[in-house]
């Protein structure tokens, strides 16, 4: 070997040889720089080296002497055999460097866009670096500036505060003065008037008393006079009679002079205003008014020193120049905005300027330090042109285009200035990641980072100098490659600025909320802005070709898992006016909106039953969304309708809806897979609406008019309504079910029963309205059924209830839809249900059968009696029962056996009526009936029902991060003894364990190529002594690490030869301990002993039989078939233990059976082997066999038994593979039996006899997909339908 | 700085893992290209048992143009002069790019096994040897042991 070695290398280089060349002597040398370092320029000739024979050089020169062609391949031979990388630079040809004209290995240099070699190039990047810090430096210390101007804000806030408590105060003091003033007035007027009053009172009471006594007076004495004077009764002396006439004679004379007085007492007191008082009021009422010290020196002042501060003291570092021209334009108004002038500093002055109608003032004031500003930049320029590099950024920025590296949409971004927060950068994050050591932010990166600092000044110098200079200048920096990076990185910024200012201009206000808060959102906001990029980035591109149906299910996932941080997101636009949390506009809202448009026309071409269902389940969303508060904004949006229908469930009916689901899965068999799992689709989502339903077809129309009647607020039995009318000609009753529904679990029966008619023929339809009541019944009744229940937890509770429904309309099914017998429900109820629940295992559901019987019985009643009504109205009620009802119920029209679909429901076998009439007889509670059923069924249902089991969420874990507990990319996953989930976490380089109610065990290794570290790490598996066995994907080998985490050994090295690897991706391990590697490079599986010595492999490059292109994941199932994920052949192929090729699953599509890019989802390495196709519909493949195994991931872990499943990812590579089934995106993982929101999606669509979408529709759907990149991410699994079932099921609970 | 070809990293590791008995080169510390060598005398030669100096600077068109070789040490030497020059074809014309450090060292190990006087370089030492051959013997002897074996 070592003189094969030596054969291989240039004996000038004493490297391998690089494109050797022959001599005419025979020996060979490497073409450059060897063959070109023996070259005799004046003679034209070579001497070789070894013998040194003189030759002639060709024409061409050296390159003209033959090529060593046996060398190469030998050299390719060795390389093969060694498994050696070839030479990085093997492929190259070396290049003059465009700087130092030396001869090398040229690289593409971003600083100034030359080829250069690396020493050059690796100059050029510490030149960035130091160009950085120093620009570093010079933001800090400019950065005061904006500390300072932050402070001034703040000290001007306060002294607005305070001022304007002045005035207030001063306003309240002129306020009661005038109500003092007022006041005394008022008291002194009335007082005044008291007094006077008083005075008259008492003078006209005198006079009144004297006037009565003149009265009384006059009166006797004209009674006397008239009694005794005028006859002569009495003796009257003369002198008397006459003292009396003079008495009269006065008291005459006094009435008749007495009048004169009288005016007097007749005074009356009169108020008059010195000014007309609508004068006062007037006066009064505007007593005062503000004077807004507008923008006058003071204040404007003020105001304009952020900027000026800024330019200021870019000034220095040529940032100022930048600034120059903004304010040129902003003088000139010119519709151009400048790149960072679009900044909101600007712009604020320009509102200004509009909105308060500034004078011309602050014009004046601003042209001084543009003057200022132009004087910096001029100097700035003269630098710049000493400086070199930087002076060509004005050349022609405009023509190239440099891809920032680092600048996302998605970023947030500083609102005034559009600089993005470098630590939000996911490559920033990942790189530091990478290097492990906390390096400075831009450290890492000097190359990237770099239109960061610089975009601040190269646009306005290159703006500037493309102004200023003439022709000349230009055309010579263009020579000097000007045109550069430098200019390039300003350009997104200038657009992004430009793209905010337009916003602002357009709607000043609201730009507020829009524009991301300049650094981290809050914690939320941030994880889900991060979370969307990444998505967004990684996902559209991926979606590509994945159906409709798929991927919102995954989105339903998605954010149901993801509660928090989802919700706001996924309400679209809507969602961001309701959204509080004031996170970022992220992408994903961005994408909803997209998504909401593009899925009417995606679904529009549906032309397949299928793809009709899933549209209708989307399209249904809208209709249940209607009566969520969230979305009360006017359009209503299927993103929204989602995100409320999620939200709703997780709140009150995730329990319910998990439970109705898993029944609908777990009762279907064979056949009824697709519609159990559109039934589950529906009852949980609400979403699905009958619209698309195959039988009316009337997909587009009434998806486009739903969001608009659903808009104004309409109640949940319009959208009902609505939905059910368009399907009203496929169902008579469907319509008359809508109108009664009240609750919500009326609503999602609703759905369900949308989605029903679709399943079956239109006759069975009508007995939705049934199966609607009876889940409203359950609804309504959960005190009655909870009184039985009582051991019972609500959540339970809530499963029996669904089960009770499904067996109901079982029961329904089996005898006449018409009398819904309770009995029946509540006997096959309980089976059902435990069926269901338990996975049908004979035993785990008898131990169970107590509990859950009881439940559906319970609950079997209600529904039944709510059932009966309902059924009688006709036009009541849609539920589960209704829904169930009707699809067994034409089912049992149907001439297949009712055997069969009992099996499927995992009800027993009853073939004959009588049974049915016996149990109606049987008292409803009766629990003891139940057991038989269940072990009567249990084989042969499980199987289906227990697929079905699989695709609920039984819990997420984790989220983006490096902490414990949270993922970076996670790509594998693996459950062991003790019931263990093992994550590989591959960017953060460690394996996390958590139990199997996803509570962090422990986390072992660490970045690295030392044992037990690891590089990216991609598959693990735990074998049955809890082993640890990691897939050490850039490290090339595997470790094996013992239950603890502890190295025990690793195997493997780069190559190809055996036991060599190039990037091992999946690892699993069998019964026996054999450990098998997908080498993914190599394309082939290599199997190991457990302690690494190579055993066999399998599988070469190709597309044929056997033949594996970049196997991705790996299991075995317990019936030794191995299965793999032969990605890029977008298939599944399934081998023998010893390698032999014994089927082959699906091929490259987004059908039925196809997939594209297959991933095993090694997540669940679980006991029974699934294997999915994530986006596609599960195939049941006739020639797999399937363990005994059931979904639950960790609950069967350690059995040894292991369940895997396939999906199929994204067609873009950037998905994250393995994981998807944990939502990788997010970088959470789902666990077993947690919550409901992940239900569904782990739940595909088994729809098994039907006819594949269109390619249309594939294209339409590839679009959504791409929009809905992030949402499908999260996709489930699908689990791979076993048909045989061999192994006992364990409980989940 | 100019980093160091490759090649010259590699004769280097090579010298250092795998060196060539009686032949030792060290690359000075401060200076990759300069080697501190050692030579054995040659077994049957006069310069038998003598360790001798040399110094080797590789040039910088190494390996386009020979290393630069000389005796620190003194010897007696007909192709060898007072200055520890070398007269040795492979360090002038003959040399090629094929020809690594180590060659070059076991050239100047067989050269000192094998003088030629007839192309001499201290053309005293070399009338000598074709005069009186074995006075130039001990003479050279006599230097090896005074000058190449005190340490």
């Amino acid at each position: 070997m070592e003189q094969f070695e030596q054969l291989l290398t240039c004996a000038i280089c004493l490297d391998r040889y690089r494109n050797p060349k022959l001599l005419p002597c025979q020996h060979s040398f490497c073409m450059e720089p060897c063959m070109d370092g023996l070259v005799d320029y004046v003679r034209r000739q070579v001497k070789c080296p070894e013998c040194r024979a003189e030759h002639r050089i060709p024409y061409q020169g050296v390159q003209g002497y033959p090529t060593n062609v046996t060398l190469q391949r030998f050299l390719e031979l060795h390389i093969e055999i060694t498994g050696e990388m070839p030479d990085p630079t093997s492929g190259q040809i070396m290049k003059r460097c465009a700087v130092c004209t030396e001869k090398s290995y040229c690289v593409h240099c971003s600083h100034c866009s030359k080829d250069v070699c690396p020493m050059c190039k690796a100059a050029h990047m510490d030149i960035l670096r130091r160009e950085i810090a120093r620009i570093n430096n010079q933001v800090r210390r400019a950065l005061h500036r904006l500390e300072d101007m932050f402070a001034l804000v703040e000290k001007n806030m306060a002294a607005l505060q305070h001022n304007c408590n002045s005035v207030t105060e001063e306003v309240d003091e002129i306020y009661r003065r005038l109500i003092k003033a007022a006041k005394d007035r008022t008291d002194f007027l009335k007082t005044e008037i008291d007094r006077y009053l008083g005075v008259e009172i008492k003078n006209l009471t005198t006079l009144k008393d004297n006037l009565q006594q003149e009265i009384s007076n006059i009166q006797s004495n004209c009674d006397l006079a008239d009694r005794h004077m005028g006859t002569e009764d009495v003796e009257w002396e003369d002198v008397e009679l006459l003292d009396t006439k003079d008495i009269f004679l006065k008291t005459v004379d006094f009435i008749r002079n007495f009048e004169a007085e009288m005016g007097d007492y007749t005074r009356r007191v009169r108020f008059t205003m010195a000014t007309d008082p609508n004068q006062l009021v007037l006066h009064v009422s505007t007593y005062g008014d503000l004077n807004i010290a507008m923008p006058h020196q003071l204040t404007g002042q003020q105001q304009l020193a952020p900027g000026p501060g800024l330019m200021r003291s870019k000034s220095d570092h040529r940032l100022a120049a930048q600034y120059r021209q903004p304010d040129e334009r902003y003088g000139e108004d010119s519709g151009r905005v400048s790149p960072l002038a679009g900044r909101k500093f600007g712009q604020r002055y320009q509102r200004r300027d509009r909105d308060y109608d500034y004078e011309d003032e602050p014009r004046p004031q601003r042209s001084r330090t543009r003057s200022r500003f132009l004087h910096g930049g001029e100097n700035t320029d003269s630098d710049n042109d000493t400086s070199g590099p930087r002076v060509r950024f004005g050349a022609d920025q405009p023509k190239d285009q440099r891809p920032t590296a680092l600048d996302t949409e998605a970023l947030s971004k500083g609102p005034l200035s559009g600089i993005s927060r470098l630590y939000d950068c996911p490559q920033v994050i990942a790189r530091i990641t990478e290097v492990k050591k906390p390096k400075p932010v831009e450290e890492p990166q000097p190359q990237v980072q770099q239109p960061k600092p610089q975009p601040k000044r190269t646009p306005s110098l290159a703006q500037r100098q493309v102004s200023e200079e003439d022709e000349i200048t230009k055309i010579k920096r263009q020579m000097k490659n000007a045109p550069g990076e430098r200019g390039t990185p300003d350009r997104p910024g200038q657009e992004r600025v430009s793209a905010l200012r337009r916003e602002e201009v357009h709607s000043p206000p609201s730009s507020a909320p829009e524009s991301p808060p300049p650094q981290s959102p809050s914690a939320q906001g941030g994880s889900s802005s991060e979370s969307s990029d990444e998505s967004s980035q990684q996902q559209s591109p991926a979606a590509g070709s994945r159906k409709t149906s798929v991927t919102r299910q995954p989105q339903q996932l998605s954010r149901r898992s993801s509660t928090a941080s989802d919700t706001p997101s996924t309400g679209g636009e809507s969602a961001r006016k309701v959204s509080t949390t004031g996170a970022a506009f992220t992408t994903e809202q961005l994408k909803q909106k997209f998504q909401n448009k593009i899925e009417p026309k995606i679904e529009v071409p549906a032309p397949k039953p299928f793809v009709s269902r899933f549209l209708r389940g989307g399209v249904g969303r809208p209709l249940t969304t209607t009566t969520t508060p969230a979305p009360v904004s006017a359009t209503k949006e299927e993103e929204e309708e989602e995100s409320s229908s999620s939200e709703e469930t997780d709140s009150s009916e995730e329990s319910s809806e998990e439970q109705a689901v898993a029944t609908g899965d777990k009762s279907d068999i064979g056949p009824l897979l697709a519609r159990s799992a559109q039934a589950r689709k529906s009852s949980r989502d609400e979403t699905y609406s009958p619209t698309r339903s195959p039988t009316t077809r009337t997909p587009t129309s009434y998806q486009q008019d739903t969001p608009t009647a659903a808009a104004p607020w309409r109640t949940r039995t319009a959208a009902n309504n609505t939905s059910t009318e368009d399907e009203a000609p496929a169902s008579t009753r469907y319509g008359s079910t809508s109108s009664g529904f009240t609750s919500r679990f009326l609503n999602k029966s609703k759905s369900a029963a949308a989605v029903s008619p679709d399943e079956e023929d239109p006759g069975t339809t009508r007995r939705f309205g049934s199966s609607a009541s009876s889940t409203s019944n359950t609804a309504s009744q959960p005190a009655g059924s909870k009184s039985r229940y009582a051991a019972l937890k609500d959540r339970k509770a809530r499963l029996a209830r669904s089960k009770s429904s499904h067996s109901l309309a079982d029961d329904d099914d089996d005898e006449e839809p018409m009398t819904p017998s309770a009995y029946l429900a509540s006997r096959y109820g309980p089976g059902t249900s435990l069926a269901k629940s338990r996975s049908s295992h004979a035993i785990k559901s008898r131990e169970t059968s107590p509990e859950p019987s009881a439940a559906s019985s319970s609950s079997g009643l209600a529904s039944s009696s709510s059932t009966a009504p309902g059924e009688k109205d006709g036009a009541a009620l849609s539920s589960w029962a209704r829904y169930l009802k009707n699809k067994y119920g034409s089912r049992n029209k149907d001439t297949m056996s009712s055997n069969s679909r009992r099996l499927s429901l995992g009800l027993p076998l009853r073939s004959d009526p009588e049974e049915e009439t016996k149990n109606t007889q049987g008292s409803p509670t009766s629990p003891t009936q139940h057991p038989p059923f269940h072990q009567g069924f249990g084989v042969d249902t499980s199987t289906r029902s227990k697929y079905l089991n699989k695709r609920r969420q039984v819990f997420s874990l984790g989220s983006r991060g490096s902490e414990t507990g949270c993922f970076t990319w996670p790509r594998g996953v693996a459950t062991g003894p003790g019931d263990i989930i093992a994550v590989a976490d591959s960017s953060n380089h460690r394996v996390q364990v958590f139990d199997s109610n996803g509570i962090f065990q422990k986390e072992f290794g660490g970045y690295g190529n030392g044992e037990g570290e690891f590089d990216c790490l991609a598959g693990v598996a735990v074998n049955r002594i809890g082993q640890f066995i990691i897939a050490d994907r850039y490290n090339h080998r595997i470790q094996v690490m013992d239950p603890s985490g502890r190295f025990l050994r690793a195997f493997g090295s780069q190559g190809t030869a055996d036991g060599k690897f190039n990037y091992p991706w999946g690892v699993t391990t069998d019964a026996l301990g054999f450990i098998y590697v997908c080498d993914k490079e190599n394309h082939r599986v290599q199997v190991f002993q457990s302690d690494g010595t190579f055993v066999g492999k399998f599988g070469s490059h190709g597309r044929g039989v056997g033949q594996l292109d970049h196997p991705h994941y790996i299991a075995v199932s317990n019936t030794n078939r191995v299965l793999v994920s032969d990605s890029n052949n977008h298939r599944v192929q399934v081998f023998d233990v010893n390698g032999r090729h014994i089927s082959t699953i699906g091929s490259e599509g987004c059908e039925d059976g196809q997939f594209k890019f297959p991933r095993f989802r090694r997540s669940f390495s679980l006991p029974a082997g699934d294997v999915a196709s994530s986006s596609n519909v599960p195939l049941i493949p006739p020639t797999l066999e399937s363990g005994s195994g059931s979904g639950r991931p960790g609950v069967y872990s350690g059995r040894g038994q292991r369940e895997q499943s396939v999906t199929d990812l994204q067609p873009r590579r950037s998905i994250s593979e393995g994981v998807r089934l944990m939502g990788l995106r997010r970088g959470r993982v789902q666990g077993p039996r947690r919550s409901s929101s992940y239900l569904d999606q782990l739940y595909p669509r088994v729809r098994p006899r039907e006819p594949p979408c269109s390619s249309i529709l594939r294209d339409a759907q590839s679009k959504l997909d791409r929009v809905t990149a992030r949402k499908s991410e999260m996709e489930a699994t699908i689990p791979l339908y076993r048909r045989q079932f061999s192994g006992p099921l364990f409980l989940p609970y | 700085m100019v980093s160091l070809p490759r090649r010259i990293i590699k004769e280097t590791q090579r010298l250092l893992q795998e060196p060539v008995p009686g032949i030792s080169a060290v690359p000075d510390d401060s200076n990759a290209r300069y080697f501190h060598v050692i030579v054995t005398g040659p077994d049957d030669s006069p310069f038998e048992g003598g360790l001798f100096k040399l110094e080797l600077f590789l040039p910088e068109d190494y390996p386009m143009s020979a290393p630069k070789v000389r005796f620190v040490t003194k010897i007696y030497h007909p192709n060898i002069d007072r200055l520890g020059r070398i007269c040795l074809d492979i360090l002038k014309d003959k040399w090629s790019p094929a020809l690594q450090i180590r060659t070059v060292l076991l050239s100047i190990q067989a050269l000192l096994s094998a003088p030629n006087p007839d192309d001499p370089l201290a053309n005293d030492v070399a009338e000598l040897w074709k005069v009186d051959e074995a006075e130039a013997i001990r003479n050279a002897k006599e230097w090896t042991r005074r000058y190449a074996m005190d340490n």
